[in-house]
């Protein structure tokens, strides 16, 4: 128990530093895969709990969206590189009040409500995920699918919205 | 003990592989000819670009090996040689696989040259275009051996395998292996014929030694995937298991590696366009017919 006690603030603490790190460096890049290691050590926290799926699916889902993001980031700012070494923080107020106030919610989260006994025993590592299968296609099956088809018109919406037709398409 | 033999042969597969490709390109075999271009890249300058980002650069083939080695953690090359067989062994190849794409743009941006980047970039394109195709197949895969851990997939196996249960799934899967580990003609990331080596342009030296190391681990897990997803891994008449293992993954990469030879490389456009519009329909028709066929003869 104190060994994974150990690991699991570890990999916490990896996950608060590389957050950090994302807004420290200037590098859209280096930023952008900061965030990504933070996720990874997330994963790896989801692994020391034991919650083996869950861990793998968050450290292979993540490398791909971050990458993704980073991208992004490099196509939109102006200084991708951060060489130039512009400033391109800004509203620096009303986030500094959004980052406190979401800071008190969750610590309230945590404290406040009576979140039960410690689960003491967990069960292995194939039954969870069979367990986890059977929520998916069962309970939660009309949510998780809904979910997931409005993710799918949004994306399928946003491309063609992006895609700007050329002249031999317009004829 | 079982990762102590895993690595040695790991590290005897690689430079098999290194003897294929080299007489695979320049068409001569030379058993002592990767050992001696190892030893001439480690007495090579390595040079360093102006203005670099330094972390990314140095960082890229260390990921870029590692990510191939937690792969490799999770293929049995027997029942009981394997490093550890996890219960979520499929997706957990998936989730090490993945950064072979952070490693490959760490690569590109790192040594700040426009050709890297381009590559870095066009890997990501090509990635996330395939992989769905990995993952795809998987899921049927899983689906008929009713668990994700990859000694039981192989074991699913016994009957019949899999790359005669779901054919289909096999080609797509061979496909996105390939391009996932960039060989040709799916070599866009470092084609040499337009990007002057892409990602590895800028690399010399020890550096340039640890990304060729890192590909060929990556090539040999992509390797020992397809065997154990689709060819019945160790499964196999009168030889010992390991045996079947390796001449298994050994044949498939040299086969991976020497299709390349004989095909011209795709263009970008139309590589993307083809994944997109025909590899996902195709997968997901595969996975269709993979559960009907589960549900209605179960072998």
């Amino acid at each position: 128990m104190t060994v994974q006690m150990i690991f699991l603030a570890f990999f916490g603490g990896a996950a608060v530093w590389f957050g950090v790190v994302v807004f420290r460096t200037h590098s859209m890049v280096r930023s952008a895969l900061a965030l990504l290691f933070s996720q990874t050590a997330i994963g790896a926290m989801f692994l020391v709990m034991q919650a083996e799926f869950l861990g793998v699916l968050q450290i292979m889902m993540m490398a791909t969206e971050m990458s993704v993001m980073a991208i992004f980031m490099v196509m939109f700012m102006m200084d991708p590189g951060g060489m130039g070494k512009m400033d391109m923080t800004h509203q620096k107020r009303l986030s500094l009040w959004a980052g406190g106030i979401g800071l008190l919610a969750a610590l309230l989260l945590v404290w406040l409500p009576d979140w039960g006994p410690v689960a003491l025993s967990v069960p292995g590592a194939h039954e969870q995920a069979a367990d986890l299968g059977r929520e998916l296609l069962g309970r939660s099956m009309l949510i998780f699918q809904s979910a997931g088809l409005t993710i799918l018109t949004a994306m399928v919406a946003a491309t063609m919205a992006a895609i700007v037709p050329n002249a031999e398409q317009r004829k | 003990m079982s990762i102590l033999v895993v690595l040695l042969s790991l590290a005897a597969g690689a430079y098999a592989l290194a003897v294929i490709e080299r007489w695979a390109v320049h068409g001569h075999l030379s058993l002592t000819g990767p050992a001696w271009a190892a030893l001439a890249l480690m007495g090579r300058e390595s040079l360093l670009a102006r203005k670099s980002d330094r972390l990314f650069f140095e960082l890229g083939p260390v990921l870029l090996l590692v990510a191939g080695l937690m792969a490799v953690a999770v293929i049995p090359l027997a029942p009981e040689l394997i490093i550890t067989d996890l219960a979520t062994g499929a997706l957990f190849l998936n989730a090490a696989l993945a950064y072979v794409l952070v490693a490959l743009i760490m690569a590109g941006w790192g040594p700040n040259g426009a050709y890297a980047m381009i590559a870095g970039w066009r890997f990501l394109g090509q990635f996330i275009a395939y992989a769905m195709l990995i993952v795809m197949p998987i899921t049927a895969v899983a689906m008929r051996a009713e668990s994700l851990s990859t000694v039981e997939i192989v074991a699913s196996q016994a009957q019949l395998w899999n790359v005669l249960y779901q054919p289909m799934g096999f080609v797509l899967f061979v496909v996105a292996a390939m391009g996932l580990a960039w060989l040709p003609p799916l070599d866009l990331p470092d084609a040499t014929g337009e990007l002057a080596g892409g990602v590895e342009a800028e690399y010399t030296g020890v550096r340039l030694a640890v990304l060729r190391l890192a590909r060929m681990v990556i090539i040999l897990a992509l390797a020992g995937a397809t065997v154990t997803f689709y060819l019945g891994g160790w499964l196999g008449p009168w030889l010992p298991a390991w045996a079947w293992s390796a001449i298994k993954i050994l044949v498939v990469a040299a086969a991976m590696l020497s299709v390349g030879r004989y095909m011209p490389r795709i263009r970008e456009a139309r590589y993307l366009a083809l994944s997109w519009k025909l590899g996902i329909s195709l997968a997901l028709a595969n996975i269709f017919v993979v559960g009907v066929i589960a549900l209605v003869v179960p072998i």
